[in-house]
Parts: structure tokens; C-alpha cells; sequence
């Protein structure tokens, strides 16, 4: 286990175990957090998997790890690591088993003021339109070739099926498709696992909830993102359900003969990789394409419902229902990006696990709205309290690779907050505090207790800190909706 | 749940992930109990009435035991959140060559209360012990 007294303070909220700490790292490791937060860490194993991905041939900078860091698997969740393109390698493990599990945000005109009769209502139909819970299928089955047509197109399948709209499309990363994915890289079971999966969200950590703009902190991004204090706006957490974890196993179990191949030597199975210009990574970046378009489909898909749910409930009741994209972001996802690096303009591919995408002002694929402010950072926080609205700057470019946190960050497993908190208990409290709650399973909502995980605003305090994002919005929970 | 001690598996603390141990006084047994501790995290519920059980026989093959346990796994876990069926191990045997037979009685359950992502290879490694084998399991969640 790795000691804080083992770890070099770069300044308040930055801190890096040398290269020299273990003789198989490539690079040192760059733990962004607080002191407060860091205390936390060092009980579970997220430094030490940190440490092994550090192993990985071909990884430029340093391994980054987010203040909402925890042990996963390989990996730490809350991981960055980037890979020269294309003599690096790319791992599957490094990007994890839900692909392109991310947040949207959607906007409106709706004042809570307004609104408020009208939430329990609201989330009866959310629950009812947006089909959610283990196991549970979306709203229609397709065929394996449509499956196909979704993995290669993402949202612009969506779109072509009248489920989005050009400027949904816009304010998703990637323009919600990414290129080069092809499905003939998919196993049978994969496209079938996605047969009746699209426009649903799943269990686990994943949610749909409305939120109040409860405070701006900067009024010109805010205007620009379309948000205004005192409206309400709607967040959607999932991802790519059962095809990205088929894709995931598939690789993972596929790519353990490749790392012999080309003689990789591994502290964990879990990491397994292969070259970016292998037959066997090219394959992998590929299928993780399809099922990070299968995503990007899938929150659009739930969208489009989410936004017939509000019609059902406010036509003719107010004026403007209607629910605006503000932006689309993935956090478990690998990609080909160009960075600054040592002073160069360098190819990369950067893993991204447990951390979101926080593009500065200027970058390439913002809509030209972003670019001017930089990309909207989605933090989602547990459920109960705030998540946060952020925007990328200049110094996330420089130092984190465009990366930032993703969320709050488990701190206690779900067999203990089942001991410790029941289901029934927490929902009895979230209504006090006035919040709607529709969950699949009472124990599912014990596991995601609030106090399972860190406190997310001393999360984002640490990014804000360090300089690699800066606050928008704060958003407060209304209605949650658990699979 | 520990069955008894040569055989059994039990749920161990992970911040985020399902983590459980398993020990068995042979590789078949290793492997069945494997079996049952994922189903077990799946949170089965409920046999439908009025369908009978599906006789089933799986063989698989990998480049060791730790792949062979994962292959083993999987399909388990694809058939149950794909198909809705949980199977009853009737024999099993993995040989030295890294091969696993196994028949299998199936029958479809109503439905299962967690959805278990992925079996992981994170520091899977199968142990001998003094009784037996050993191994830790993650599976994401």
C-alpha cells in the first residue's frame, strides 16, 4: 500500500509518486487532491493500481489520478493515462467494462417556482417513459443489423430515427459518433446483448434527475451553456449497458494472447494492452468505438423520452416544456487526441476511466459556443446532494491532458453501506429534504447512499484548486430516478 | 456463505466492485463454487413455474486455469441476464490441458436483482493451499 509519506507535494492539491518508486513504471504518477481527500485514498488500493498502470509501454506524462479516485479493477477509477500514437499501447481494462458511460445535461425554461406541483408527477412519468432497473430492456427490440447502423453512427442514427435534433448533435462530444467504428469487430454476442438495449438505463450507480440551477458562479459561461438560476435542468448517467461490457470482456480475454505476442510483461491481467498499430489494438479501438456510439445513442434515445415525459406532464400547463441539450459527455472512454507534450504537438491515445473530458477554450471539436468558454465539465454527485456544471480551461490542457473528475468517488463498499443505512430509511430522508426518489430496489438505493461516497464539493474544490477547471453552475437534486 | 471448509466462497469489503473468495478441495469444486458465489451476488429470484429444466453440456478451452475459470463465468453470466436461466452444475471437470466439460440442468428465473458487468482478471490468480485451491474473484458491477 502506498503511504502519504511516500508522496512528493507538488503544491496543495497536486502530489506524484516518482518513477523511482517502483522499478517497472514508465512514468510517475500525478495524484491530483486536496490533503483531506488524499487521507481517504490511501485506505483502498487506488494508488497502487495507479502504480501498475504505470507499467503500460508507451505512456507519455505521467499517469493522472482524479480527486474522486477509487480501487477498481487494473485501473483505478479516476484514471488518465496516455499512450503514444501509434508505437503505444492501448488498453481495454484502461477504459473499463461500461464504454463511454458518461452524463448529458439538458436545459429549460422552467422555473421551480412554477414547477414544483408539479414534480411528483414528473417523476411517475420519467419512471414510467424512461425504462430503467436491472436487466430491463429499452422500449423497442432491433435487428442485428440496425444494432450494426447504431454502433456506426451513434446519435446520427438517433437523429435519422427522429429522436434528436442538430443541436443535440453538436453539443455531444465527438458530435455523439466516433469515427472509424466498425461493428464487423463485434462478437455475435455483443450485437445481440445490444438488440434491446437502446433508450435504457440500467441499475447501479445510473440515474435521470432533475435538478434546480441552484447557484451560477459564472454568468457569462452560464449564458452561453443556456443555463439561468432558478430553472430546472435534467442530467442523464448510463452508458453502453450490456453490448460495452460484452466488448470489454471480449478484448480483455482476447488481448490476453497478445500481450505474449509482443512480449508486455504486466503486474495485473487486468491491464492488458496491445500496440495501437497491432491488428489486435486496431481491432479493440474500433469495437470500443461501436460501443461508445452505442452510448452516445442510447442517453439520446432516453432523452427523447425524458423530453415526452415532460410534454405529458406540462402540455398545456405552462408554455416552454421543452428540454435543451447543454452538453454530452463520456468518462470512461479511450481516444486519439493531440496534446502539447514536452513542447510538442504529440499524437496520443488517452485513457480515460473514471474522468471526464475538460477541453480548454480553443479546442478542436467544441461547438463554436465552447470554444469560447471552454467544454462543459459534467460532475454528477451522489445522489441526494449537488452535482456541479464546470467548463475546461487552458491549464487542463497543459497539465491533465483535457481531463478532469468525473463524479464524487466511492468511499465505503456496498456491502457496508447495506449494513450501515437501509434503503427504505433513505428514501424516507431524501423526502424530507424534499427530493423525489423512484428506485428499482430499496438495497440498490442503500448501496448508493450519499455517505457511501466522498463529499463531492470538496472534489471539485480540489480541480478548482488545481486549476484545471472552473465553476459554473451548482445544481440541486429534485427528482431521482434509479434503475 | 461459507458451504463448508474445504468448499465454499464469501463475500469480501470493495469500495465499488463485488469482490469474493472461493476455496475448494479440488479444481472442479473451485470452479463450482465459483459458479454459485456469482449467482448468489446476481440475487436470483424466483423460478417460473411450468417450465421444465433444460439439459445443457458446455465445453470450453483456454490458455490456463484463471482463463478457462473466466470463460467458465461468462457463460454463466451471459446466459443468465441474456436468457434468464441459472443452471445447476450436474458434473463437472477441468482437465490439466486447461479444457472445462461440464453438463448443466437450466431453468428460467423471473429475474435477478444486480446486474453484474463483467467477471475481471484483476490479480485473478488460482492458489494451491494446504485443503486445496484458492482464488480471489472481482467482478465489476
Amino acid at each position: 500500500m502506498v503511504s502519504i509519506n511516500e508522496l512528493k507535494r507538488i503544491n496543495s492539491y497536486e502530489w506524484e509518486i516518482p518513477q523511482s518508486y517502483r522499478a517497472d513504471m514508465q512514468v510517475p504518477v500525478r495524484i491530483f487532491a486536496s490533503e483531506e481527500l488524499l487521507k481517504g485514498v490511501t485506505r483502498d488500493k487506488s494508488l497502487e493500481q495507479a502504480v501498475n498502470a504505470c507499467s503500460l509501454p508507451g505512456l507519455v506524462g505521467s499517469v493522472m489520478v482524479m480527486p474522486d479516485m477509487h480501487q477498481g479493477y487494473g485501473f483505478p477509477i479516476g484514471g488518465v493515462a496516455a499512450t503514444i500514437y501509434p508505437q503505444g499501447v492501448i488498453s481495454p481494462g484502461g477504459i473499463g467494462y461500461d464504454i463511454n458511460c458518461g452524463v448529458r445535461l439538458l436545459g429549460s425554461r422552467l422555473s421551480y417556482q412554477e414547477i414544483k406541483p408539479y414534480l411528483d408527477e414528473l417523476a411517475t412519468a420519467l419512471n414510467q417513459f424512461c425504462p430503467s432497473g436491472v436487466g430491463k430492456s429499452g422500449h423497442f427490440r432491433l435487428s442485428t443489423r440496425e444494432v450494426e447502423d447504431v454502433c456506426r453512427d451513434g446519435s446520427r442514427w438517433a437523429k435519422k430515427k427522429g429522436y434528436a435534433s442538430d443541436q443535440d448533435l453538436r453539443r455531444t462530444e465527438e458530435g455523439g459518433r466516433i469515427q472509424g467504428a466498425d461493428p464487423h469487430y463485434l462478437s455475435p454476442r455483443a450485437l445481440k446483448r445490444g438488440t434491446n438495449q437502446v433508450g435504457s438505463l440500467g441499475a447501479g450507480n445510473h440515474f435521470i434527475e432533475i435538478d434546480l440551477v441552484a447557484e451560477i458562479y459564472d454568468h457569462q459561461a452560464a449564458q452561453v451553456m443556456g443555463l439561468r438560476e432558478g430553472d430546472l435542468a435534467l442530467q442523464i448517467h448510463c452508458g453502453s449497458r450490456g453490448l460495452g461490457h460484452q466488448v470489454c470482456s471480449d478484448y480483455v480475454k482476447s488481448l490476453q494472447g497478445a500481450v505474449h505476442r509482443y512480449g508486455i510483461e504486466l503486474p495485473d491481467r487486468a491491464l492488458v494492452c496491445a500496440p495501437l498499430e497491432s491488428p489486435e489494438g486496431e481491432a479493440y479501438l474500433s469495437a470500443m468505438g461501436c460501443a461508445a456510439n452505442y452510448a452516445f445513442a442510447n442517453r439520446q434515445v432516453l432523452s427523447h423520452y425524458a423530453r415526452e415525459a415532460f410534454e405529458s406532464v406540462l402540455a398545456g400547463k405552462v408554455s416552454d416544456w421543452h428540454l435543451f441539450q447543454v452538453y454530452d459527455v463520456a468518462h470512461n472512454i479511450g481516444k486519439i487526441e493531440t496534446h502539447q507534450i514536452g513542447g510538442k504537438s504529440t499524437q496520443v491515445c488517452v485513457h480515460r476511466k473514471g474522468a471526464t473530458r475538460a477541453f480548454g477554450p480553443g479546442a478542436d471539436d467544441l461547438p463554436s459556443e465552447y470554444k469560447k468558454i471552454g467544454q462543459p465539465v459534467l460532475v454528477p454527485g451522489s445522489m441526494g446532494t449537488s452535482s456541479w456544471v464546470l467548463r475546461g480551461t487552458e491549464e487542463a490542457m497543459e497539465r491533465s491532458l483535457g481531463s478532469c473528475c468525473h463524479g464524487a468517488g466511492r468511499v465505503m463498499s456496498r456491502t457496508q453501506a447495506k449494513k450501515s443505512i437501509r434503503g427504505e430509511d433513505l428514501r424516507k430522508q431524501l423526502n424530507n429534504d424534499g427530493i423525489y426518489i423512484r428506485a428499482g430496489s430499496m438495497a440498490g438505493l442503500a448501496e448508493e447512499a450519499p455517505a457511501a461516497y466522498k463529499d463531492v464539493d470538496l472534489v471539485v474544490d480540489t480541480v478548482i484548486g488545481a486549476g484545471i477547471a472552473a465553476k459554473v453552475a451548482r445544481l440541486k437534486p429534485l427528482v431521482v430516478i434509479k434503475g | 456463505m461459507i458451504e463448508n471448509k474445504r468448499a465454499g466462497f464469501e463475500e469480501l469489503e470493495h469500495t465499488a466492485d463485488l469482490e469474493i473468495q472461493v476455496w475448494g478441495e479440488d479444481l472442479d469444486s473451485l470452479f463450482r463454487q465459483s459458479a454459485a458465489g456469482m449467482i448468489q451476488l446476481s440475487g436470483v429470484e424466483g423460478l417460473v413455474e411450468g417450465i421444465s429444466s433444460v439439459q445443457q453440456n458446455i465445453s470450453l478451452e483456454a490458455m490456463d486455469y484463471e482463463g478457462l475459470l473466466i470463460l467458465f463465468l461468462e457463460e454463466l453470466l451471459y446466459r443468465l441476464t441474456e436468457d434468464y436461466m441459472v443452471y445447476e452444475i450436474q458434473e463437472l471437470s477441468v482437465s490439466s490441458e486447461y479444457t472445462l466439460k461440464a453438463r448443466l440442468t437450466g431453468a428460467q428465473i423471473k429475474s435477478y436483482q444486480r446486474d453484474i458487468k463483467a467477471v475481471t482478471y484483476h490479480n485473478l490468480n488460482i492458489r494451491t493451499t494446504a485443503d486445496g485451491y484458492e482464488v480471489n474473484i472481482v467482478f465489476d458491477i
